[in-house]
């Protein structure tokens, strides 16, 4: 990241941090205090998480001031440029990781049989991305290599943690 | 003399049984895994504690010792072939190792990072023979104040240095792990923080998942965000040269490999620094400092001895502060936990032989790393044609069912993701991982010990200040942040230069 690109990152994530310090804060100082217990009032369950939220709020507010001298709060995102890089490989790539690994751990691991759900992930994940990687399908070869891959894959990797290692992996 | 026959016992014992056959596949794998781009020596340590768990102690902690060593040596290899450090720690060694392979000098560079890698590790690990000891016994001495200053010291220390530039991101980082450390019922009256009635949630977030997550799925997105890479298509030349080449810079080696284990020594420090701090000594009184980051012997030698001696180093406060030096010894101080020791001052009384069998551990470990990496030279160049497209797949349902697999919840799923997404966020506004995974291991011991401190105290803050260890850890803590500051920096360094100039006129 340039550097007025992170001055910028910097401008939004202080005010993120700032917030969130201020929320410990907040919620350190509603922790049961167990006056009922008569407990030594230096042992209050809130103390150290309320310490660490003031911490962290001087941190963010330190960064947020830093970030204004040095000019992160002249956003001035226009929409040509937002498209742009919304658009560019990078985030392409990043964006359909993310959503295939989160949809392999979030939906697929837990509901769906575990030999059937990895083998199907990893040749979906091949086939994505080495299609972003090519511009166009991968050709039949590759695709079949991905398909033997996935599946010794899943196999492997079951076997070892089911058989070897006694896990009962989810999905019935 | 009774450490040196514990220690010659521990080396026949793993020598004479099948964990000799442990130590050669573990330490190999170990190799391929710092190779791999996207994969590191946490990462690595983390998803073979998840595959241990179920062995006997002695033999998981053996396997997990192997991988931290192999991943930290293996790294080099392609920070020398792809000018990509395969671990973080080998960063300093693309600078000079990589235009060594553009000059068709491949084999002498590896040569020379192996030499270095063994002779740092063989120096961190005498001096983990002879601290580990010493240290435990004066820890004996340390009640909640001193404890506390550890935690504290120890994570601005390693924000501090994890991000030199600004270090307030390394101690944000490194709070927000002492905040996460937070969530869950609380140690003394058992109260759920941060819960929000969600018993998951109150059993506290778990340092696996979540270390699986900041340096598995994290690293997963930062891999695949960036280009594709390709390996120097350079002729490896003979390997013999480079060793030769080594033995001039013994000195270097030397220095370098001391640097390295004080790094390991300091909470949360590791093997990053321990390699950019011996590096930055050996440029700094070399005589061919224009040479550096051009293909140097010294500089990739200083490098590479300096993360090496980093492993053993950073091994010391776990065995006897139950501090991790590094973010793969904090990995392995869970899986110590897990496997039923109690790593802590009281392990010189409790189980002192177990000391000497992590230095027996350590030994073998770089003996092993060291005849494989000049063995097999040619042969791991192959594993470098492994594309990220395929492999970090089976990285990631490895770490979905690593996470799963330490106590067969989901939510630990949910917790890898979480961190991983987050992680690589954080990464992204350049704030360091490794002080937040410290928070993470700290925040229990901070917690406990400032608040037996201020009942002990009866609320007096100036104890926490004055009791004889606690000033020496305060102290030199702050002396140290303070000299490390960049602003502090600049000004000690514009003033020496005045008056070095003022003395020659």
């Amino acid at each position: 990241m340039s550097s007025p690109a992170m001055n910028k990152a910097d401008f939004i994530s202080s005010i993120i941090l700032t917030l969130f310090g201020i929320g410990i804060i907040i919620e350190s100082l509603r922790l049961p205090r167990l006056e009922n217990l008569n407990i030594n009032a230096y042992t209050v369950p809130g103390i150290v998480p309320g310490f660490l939220g003031l911490f962290l709020t001087i941190a963010g507010l330190f960064i947020f001031i830093r970030s204004i001298r040095r000019g992160g709060y002249k956003l001035s995102i226009s929409s040509g440029q937002m498209t742009g890089w919304l658009g560019s490989a990078m985030v392409k790539r990043t964006a359909i990781t993310i959503a295939i690994t989160m949809a392999y751990a979030i939906l697929l691991f837990p509901n769906v049989p575990f030999w059937l759900a990895t083998p199907l992930f990893i040749f979906v994940f091949v086939v994505a991305t080495e299609a972003m990687k090519y511009g166009r399908l991968p050709d039949p070869v590759r695709l079949l290599t991905a398909l033997v891959l996935a599946i010794v894959a899943g196999l492997v990797i079951n076997y070892v943690f089911q058989d070897l290692f006694f896990v009962r992996l989810p999905g019935g | 003399m009774d450490g040196l026959i514990s220690f010659a016992n521990s080396v026949a014992a793993i020598l004479t049984s099948w964990s000799a056959i442990d130590v050669i596949w573990a330490t190999l794998l170990g190799i391929i895994v710092g190779m791999l781009p996207g994969l590191t020596a946490t990462l690595g340590v983390a998803l073979l504690t998840t595959l241990t768990f179920k062995m006997e102690a002695d033999q998981a902690i053996l396997i997990l010792i192997c991988m931290y060593v192999g991943a930290i040596y293996g790294g080099s290899r392609s920070a020398i072939l792809l000018n990509i450090p395969g671990t973080p720690a080998n960063a300093a060694t693309a600078l000079d190792g990589f235009p060594l392979a553009r000059a068709g000098k491949a084999g002498t560079a590896m040569a020379i990072a192996t030499t270095g890698s063994v002779f740092g590790g063989m120096i961190g690990m005498i001096a983990l023979a002879v601290i580990a000891p010493v240290l435990a016994e004066f820890a004996l001495s340390f009640g909640a104040f001193e404890f506390f200053w550890l935690a504290v010291f120890g994570v601005l220390i390693s924000g501090q240095l994890t991000s030199l530039d600004d270090p307030v991101k390394g101690w944000v980082a490194g709070f927000l792990g002492l905040f996460i450390a937070t969530i869950g019922q609380e140690g003394i009256y058992a109260v759920p923080r941060f819960s929000y009635g969600s018993t998951d949630l109150s059993g506290g977030i778990g340092l696996l998942p979540a270390m699986v997550g900041a340096f598995g799925l994290a690293e997963i997105l930062t891999v695949m965000r960036h280009e594709v890479y390709e390996a120097v298509r350079a002729k490896t030349d003979s390997v013999w040269t480079g060793i030769k080449e080594s033995y001039k810079y013994k000195f270097t080696a030397l220095r370098s490999g001391l640097i390295g284990t004080l790094m390991g020594l300091i909470p949360g420090v590791g093997e990053d620094m321990g390699s950019w701090a011996s590096y930055a000594a050996a440029r700094q009184s070399s005589k061919n400092k224009e040479e550096f980051g051009k293909g140097s012997v010294e500089g990739l030698l200083a490098a590479e001895t300096g993360n090496n001696a980093a492993v053993p180093g950073a091994l010391i406060p776990v065995l006897t502060l139950a501090v991790p030096g590094s973010a793969p010894a904090a990995v392995l101080l869970a899986a110590m936990i897990i496997h039923g020791i109690r790593p802590g001052p009281l392990i010189m009384i409790e189980s002192p032989g177990f000391v000497y069998s992590v230095v027996a551990m350590v030994f073998l470990a770089t003996i092993a790393m060291g005849v494989l990496g000049l063995l097999l030279t040619r042969p791991l160049v192959l594993v470098l044609k492994v594309t990220r497209e395929r492999l970090m797949p089976i990285i990631f349902v490895l770490c979905t069912v690593g996470a799963f697999a330490i106590a067969s919840r989901t939510f630990d799923v949910w917790v890898m993701l979480f961190f991983g997404v987050f992680g690589f966020i954080l990464r992204e506004l350049k704030y360091p991982m490794a002080p937040l995974i410290l928070g993470i291991v700290l925040g229990d011991i901070l917690d406990k010990s400032l608040r037996r401190g201020l009942v002990l105290s009866d609320g007096d803050l100036s104890q926490f200040f004055n009791r004889p260890i606690s000033m020496v850890l305060w102290m030199s803590a702050l002396l140290f942040i303070v000299l490390t500051m960049p602003s502090i920096r600049q000004f000690l360094g514009g003033f020496l230069k005045r008056k070095r100039e003022g003395g020659v006129s």
